[in-house]
């Protein structure tokens, strides 16, 4: 079948993750003639989910491949669980029987459970959120391609506070709902983010000028802030450390606030089955506008060649085939060395982990999904981003939670992310059913992923390098070098316009949704 | 809200050249479009019918030609009530694929999926696959079977009608995989099914 495969293509995109799907799903959509390659036989690159049988192939390539291990090194598995139960057979009979009387019992997990239950998993390698009014979000929207994909809310945001976990108030009922904050400050914090969210760039600019070379902190610490609602503002809210810059953090606040009453009581959404799921959004879309898709084709090597009136050629050889096209867009895993110039510059990798647990963090009546910002434990670290989503996001099978950690690399990722998983995990491996605090974590992955998240320009004028994830909470970088590179490709042409609807607008009940953020004067209104 | 009761999404898979897209315009439009040709632009289309006097509305996905070199993303399967895997009863090739298509289906499919074999093509006289070979295999493999002319408009109506009287028995009995409680497609356009507990992306 393989032979089949056309040979010359205006547009050759080579990998499937976020920015090459992106920039494949708008060169198809206005009419280039597009061909998309992966060297492996899934989608995602190294923006994939797995199910569980799908991520111990991937621990064994990474582990037994050196090459991968430029990408993807230190990786160190877990589990804090036996191999088989022997209760277990008995319990699943009971359960059977039982089923319709009441609710079973809690499970006791073991490694076996784990495999038979594969499927249920997806387990992403590069989670992500999406700010509601981010660019992700608006460009799935005005584009259609939003019919492809379906969201949850973040239904909390929690922050690390006085050696414990706390909700962080997101909006104003939130605010005033809380009994961690006095009246007082309420004021203070309300005035702060309404004036936050007023500004313009102008204004924001001007107001700023005298902070350029201050942090957010001193900034906060200058309006008269209490410690605790600083810590809120400036951990939870903008996401930032003791040295944020003062317009950063602005900004990241401004983001955080104006992403607030689109959809839930949080500014965020989180992908149904994971965030693998969305470069496959983009790539049906450029297969229905007529691009060919062929996984498990990898490539051997690319050249650039000039034929007649000075035009160039990028040639891929694939498979003892010679595949032709004006443009190449590749991904910086899939791309040889040579096509890279320059070299990146050394960059700070990340550091990441994923736990899944017999519970949530922190109880909640209805199954929570959470981000939780962890301000940084030591002066060396960073601050630690952590997801946590359960069996209603598709995640995993009911009763689990599966809980990502992303930071900075410092040192490794297991010595930089296991303090924190420490603080809010019971990793004892003790007994499943022993009542306790924290959930108890049941398996563990540490691993750090090198940033290539810097821009690179390849070789040749014709040859595009997508970067890959980067350590930030959204998709934003993405999308906009995804946008930069078509707009080298394809000049004065519209970005993912609107793709036809084969129906109707069908309009239903609304969401429940928070209120949008307003500050206390009536002309502080957000702009829509 | 448009006036329906229930909203079902089909799926179609099965190799290129089989003649999903032809089944799939056959009853939306009933027309059997002439001349070969991948299916460019063709992302889902929609038909109502009626079941016991309820309007019941399919939305039926075609794979965008991402079958040719088997290259179908996960997502087209997810959230999908019904699965038809589609052969070309005059070749052989078309059948020997079943089993790679079930692993497929078996690994991103919901389990509890309807599935459906199909036969096309039975106004071709040089038909390489008995019927009862393909019933055989259906039987074997839990899905219900039918052998259907696209050109000929033969049993294409009581395929997707089948489906739409099974998925609403199932509906009503709660059977029907659940994809409940999410926000579901965020472009403000919402589907459901049934009783608004269930969010499909439209």
């Amino acid at each position: 079948m393989d032979d089949d495969l056309p040979t010359d293509f205006q547009v050759i995109v080579v990998g499937t993750g976020m920015v090459e799907s992106i920039v494949a799903a708008a060169c198809s959509r206005i009419g280039k003639n597009v061909l998309h390659l992966d060297s492996s036989d899934h989608y995602g690159g190294l923006w994939a989910s797995y199910n569980f049988d799908g991520l111990q192939k991937f621990i064994k390539e990474v582990n037994s491949d050196p090459k991968r291990q430029l990408q993807v090194y230190n990786l160190s598995e877990k589990w804090y669980i036996e191999k088989d139960s022997p209760q277990e057979k008995q319990e699943d009979d009971e359960n059977k029987t039982e089923d319709s009387k009441s609710e079973p019992s809690k499970k006791v997990w073991s490694q076996a459970s784990f495999a038979t239950e594969y499927r249920k998993f997806n387990i992403d390698m590069t989670p992500k959120l999406l700010f509601s009014r981010g660019p992700l979000v608006e460009l799935l929207i005005s584009s259609n391609i939003a019919r492809y994909a379906e969201f949850r809310c973040v239904t909390r945001v929690l922050t690390w506070l006085n050696d414990k976990l706390m909700p962080v108030p997101c909006s104003r009922a939130d605010v005033f709902a809380t009994e961690a904050v006095s009246i007082v400050e309420k004021r203070m914090l309300m005035k702060m983010l309404t004036s936050i969210v007023g500004y313009n760039e102008e204004e924001m600019n001007n107001e700023f000028k005298d902070w350029n070379d201050k942090t957010f902190k001193e900034y906060l610490e200058h309006k008269g802030l209490t410690p605790n609602l600083i810590h809120y503002v400036l951990f939870a809210i903008a996401g930032g450390t003791n040295k944020m810059p003062c317009l950063e953090g602005v900004k990241e606040c401004k983001k955080f606030l104006m992403s607030l009453g689109r959809y839930g009581n949080t500014p965020f959404l989180w992908p149904m089955y994971g965030s693998g799921e969305l470069p496959q959004c983009f790539c049906r879309l450029c297969a229905v506008f007529g691009g060919v898709y062929c996984l498990n084709r990898p490539i051997d090597k690319v050249a650039t060649k000039t034929v007649d009136e000075g035009k160039t050629v990028v040639t891929i050889d694939s498979k003892s085939k010679t595949l032709n096209c004006d443009h190449l867009v590749i991904g910086i895993n899939e791309c040889p060395k040579e096509m890279i110039s320059p070299e990146p510059a050394e960059s700070c990798d990340i550091s990441k982990a994923v736990f899944i647990t017999n519970g949530s963090i922190m109880k909640s009546e209805k199954e929570p999904l959470t981000l939780l910002r962890f301000p940084p434990l030591t002066d060396e670290d960073n601050t630690v981003t952590v997801l946590e989503v359960g069996p209603a996001t598709g995640s995993c099978p009911k009763g689990l939670f599966v809980v990502y950690f992303i930071t900075k690399k410092v040192k490794t990722a297991e010595s930089d992310l296991k303090p924190y998983a420490e603080r809010i995990f019971d990793m004892s491996g003790g007994d499943q059913l022993e009542a306790s605090e924290k959930p108890k974590c049941l398996w563990s992955l540490f691993y750090n992923v090198r940033d290539t998240s810097a821009p690179v320009s390849g070789a040749a004028d014709s040859v595009h390098v997508c970067c890959g994830p980067d350590a930030g909470l959204d998709f934003d970088r993405a999308v906009e070098q995804a946008e930069q590179i078509f707009k080298k490709i394809c000049p004065g042409e519209e970005f993912l316009p609107r793709a036809p609807d084969p129906e109707e607008i069908v309009f239903e009940d609304e969401v429940p949704r928070g209120p949008e953020f307003r500050g206390d004067d009536a002309d502080a209104e957000p702009q829509q | 809200m448009e006036d329906y009761k229930f909203l079902f999404k089909v799926v179609l898979v099965g190799n290129a050249g089989v003649g999903k897209t032809c089944l799939v315009r056959r009853f939306t439009q009933g027309l059997f479009p002439p001349g070969q040709g991948a299916t460019i632009g063709v992302d889902f289309m929609i038909k109502t019918v009626e079941v016991d006097g309820e309007k019941v509305k399919l939305q039926i996905w075609d794979t965008a030609g991402q079958e040719r070199f088997r290259s179908i993303t996960q997502s087209y399967y997810r959230s999908a009530h019904a699965l038809i895997l589609v052969y070309d009863i005059s070749c052989q090739p078309t059948f020997d694929c079943l089993p790679d298509w079930l692993r497929e289906i078996e690994e991103y499919a919901n389990n509890k999926v309807l599935r459906i074999l199909v036969g096309n093509k039975t106004d071709r006289e040089d038909r390489e696959i008995p019927r009862h070979i393909g019933e055989d295999f259906a039987q074997r493999h839990g899905m219900y079977f039918l052998e259907t002319s696209a050109k000929e408009a033969e049993n294409v109506e009581r395929l997707f009608m089948e489906i739409a009287v099974e998925l609403m028995e199932q509906a009503k009995c709660k059977e029907l995989p659940k994809y409940d409680g999410s926000l579901g497609p965020i472009n403000g356009k919402t589907t459901s099914v049934g009783d608004s507990s269930c969010c499909l992306r439209s």
